[in-house]
């Protein structure tokens, strides 16, 4: 399988740019920014800065907001002021008319709790109610009030669709390959039009493909199998997938090649020594369509690394129904990257023959 | 069980729900599972699958039950669509988000369950897998909690009383 791969690779390494393998984040990461009200007030006296910031702090902790930056600076239009100040939320100071004309700062502080010396007369302002966990993210909130921003670097450049290098994505786009051509033999026998194929990313290599064989079993989705397929490579499994030919283990007694299956020994006594003997530790899953949720909790399960898919699909569990990847109350949580030659894997639905389901 | 009639379509009606008798009777099979399963060392998870009061599989996780049912289906060569749709599972512990959509898939309607499993359940502990809106994952099914009444007279005389949840 291996040398075949190869020579692949080499001839067609130029469709690497033409698709890009974009990470599926967490609800937290890629939701949209939600502001709350609050009031903020012009400081007209620098000086008085840092005794507001502290007197106001001790008034008005704004609790659960530490991401918040309690002054900001602002270009001096009008001449006058060039820092503002976070008062209060709007919350913290019920019964104020918003739109009155007569909100003062006397209105907001008590008269004994703070000098007002140096505080200009407060406005209404949003301020992002949760800390910004990606450069997309901190971008929209800082239009609206500065926050910190501790920035995950690697996901900023997986963003931008620049995580994998060149020679990466010729090794990515000949693993998917093998899922496509997978795919297209499950498809010409009557199955869905999915594949899969695990791969040990340390040693370069595939260690199964299998296709959908829902036909036969209505479980035998194209992950199913194919992490079955592994199990089976590891001597265990609980399926004989000989009848379809395009479902491989590389370490099946059924495969003449030898040398990737060593390679794939010393993976797993690696594995096994680091005390994380589960099928599918350290290894990638590139799969032809987004997983429904059965799939994705037996990658769980199965301790899968990580995931790359072309397309989503509608009952998808790793980005468009769920974040099975991402769910923080499962004790598994992995990468996922969709876009994986997506074309060519949106192009298999053309081949689906819709009597079959 | 017994009044369903012998030929049924594949389309069940919505209101397939085995009787209180068939419930108590084939948890405590299931639980007995589990207690032998423990005192082998194993994981202590008894279920069985029942269609018209038959055992058509049975097993500690769904890949042994699935298989087992599968066979039993060629052997009596049934279609395995309308034995599952008149199939109830029961099973000591809330199945996992995986068996969940398992059972979605295989359209199973109805799985009486023995306690919650706050680490991977699929019937509302970590997700809702068994009522979600899926239409390409199979049909929802119903979900019954049977807490073992007799065990936990027989043993446990500080045991919370029974619960049971309709939906």
């Amino acid at each position: 399988m291996e040398p075949q791969l190869k020579r692949r690779k080499e001839s067609e390494n130029d469709d690497v740019d033409t698709w890009v393998a974009l990470p599926v984040l967490s609800d937290q990461q890629s939701h949209d920014t939600k502001l709350i009200p609050a009031f903020a007030a012009p400081i007209t006296d620098k000086k008085e800065t840092s005794r507001l910031m502290k007197e106001l702090h001790s008034l008005y902790p704004l609790p659960g907001l530490q991401h918040i930056k309690r002054v900001r600076p602002r270009k001096p239009a009008d001449g006058l002021h060039s820092l503002e100040v976070l008062v209060c939320l709007v919350s913290d100071a019920p019964g104020i008319d918003l739109h009155s004309e007569s909100l003062t700062i006397d209105s907001l502080l008590p008269s004994d709790g703070i000098r007002l010396n140096g505080l200009g007369p407060p406005f209404l302002v949003k301020i992002p109610a949760c800390p910004p966990l990606t450069r997309p993210q901190f971008q929209v909130a800082s239009k609206h009030w500065p926050t910190t921003f501790h920035e995950d670097k690697q996901v900023t450049v997986a963003l931008r669709g620049e995580l994998f290098s060149r020679p990466q994505k010729s090794r990515m786009q000949g693993y998917m390959e093998a899922a496509l051509a997978a795919a297209r033999a499950g498809g010409e026998s009557g199955q869905e039009p999915v594949g899969a194929a695990m791969v040990d990313p340390k040693a370069e290599m595939i260690v199964a493909v299998g296709h959908d064989c829902r036909a036969g079993n209505p479980l035998h989705h194209a992950v199913m199998v194919c992490i079955d397929l592994v199990a089976r490579g590891q001597g265990g499994g609980a399926y004989c997938f000989d009848k379809y030919p395009a479902c491989t283990s590389a370490l099946s007694p059924t495969s003449s090649n030898s040398k990737p299956a060593s390679k794939t020994l010393q993976t797993m006594a690696e594995v096994v020594e680091e005390g994380q003997p589960y099928i599918c530790t350290g290894y990638d899953l590139y799969v032809t369509r987004e997983p429904c949720v059965m799939c994705a909790m037996a990658l769980v399960h199965s301790r899968i690394g990580r995931v790359f898919y072309g397309t989503a699909s509608n009952d998808g569990a790793l980005g468009t129904k769920y974040k099975l990847h991402a769910q923080r109350d499962l004790n598994h949580r992995f990468e996922v990257f969709k876009g994986v030659l997506s074309q060519q894997c949106q192009d298999l639905y053309a081949l689906k023959d819709p009597i079959k389901h | 069980m017994a009044t369903e009639s012998e030929t049924p379509g594949p389309d069940e009606p919505p209101g397939f729900r085995p009787t209180a008798e068939d419930i108590e009777k084939w948890m405590a099979s299931a639980f007995d599972m589990a207690k032998d399963a423990l005192e082998s060392g194993e994981v202590p998870v008894g279920c069985l699958m029942v269609y018209q009061d038959q055992v058509v599989g049975k097993g500690r996780n769904h890949v042994n039950e699935t298989k087992n049912v599968l066979e039993w289906c060629l052997r009596k060569e049934a279609d395995p669509r309308r034995v599952c749709a008149r199939t109830v599972l029961y099973v000591t512990v809330e199945p996992c988000v995986m068996c969940a959509a398992a059972l979605r898939l295989l359209n199973v309607p109805v799985v009486v369950y023995g306690c919650g499993n706050d680490r991977f359940g699929g019937c509302g502990s970590v997700l809702d897998v068994s009522s979600a809106p899926l239409p390409h994952t199979g049909t929802p099914f119903q979900e019954a909690v049977e807490m073992l009444k007799t065990f936990y007279r027989q043993q446990n005389p500080n045991a919370p009383r029974p619960k049971t949840r309709k939906d």
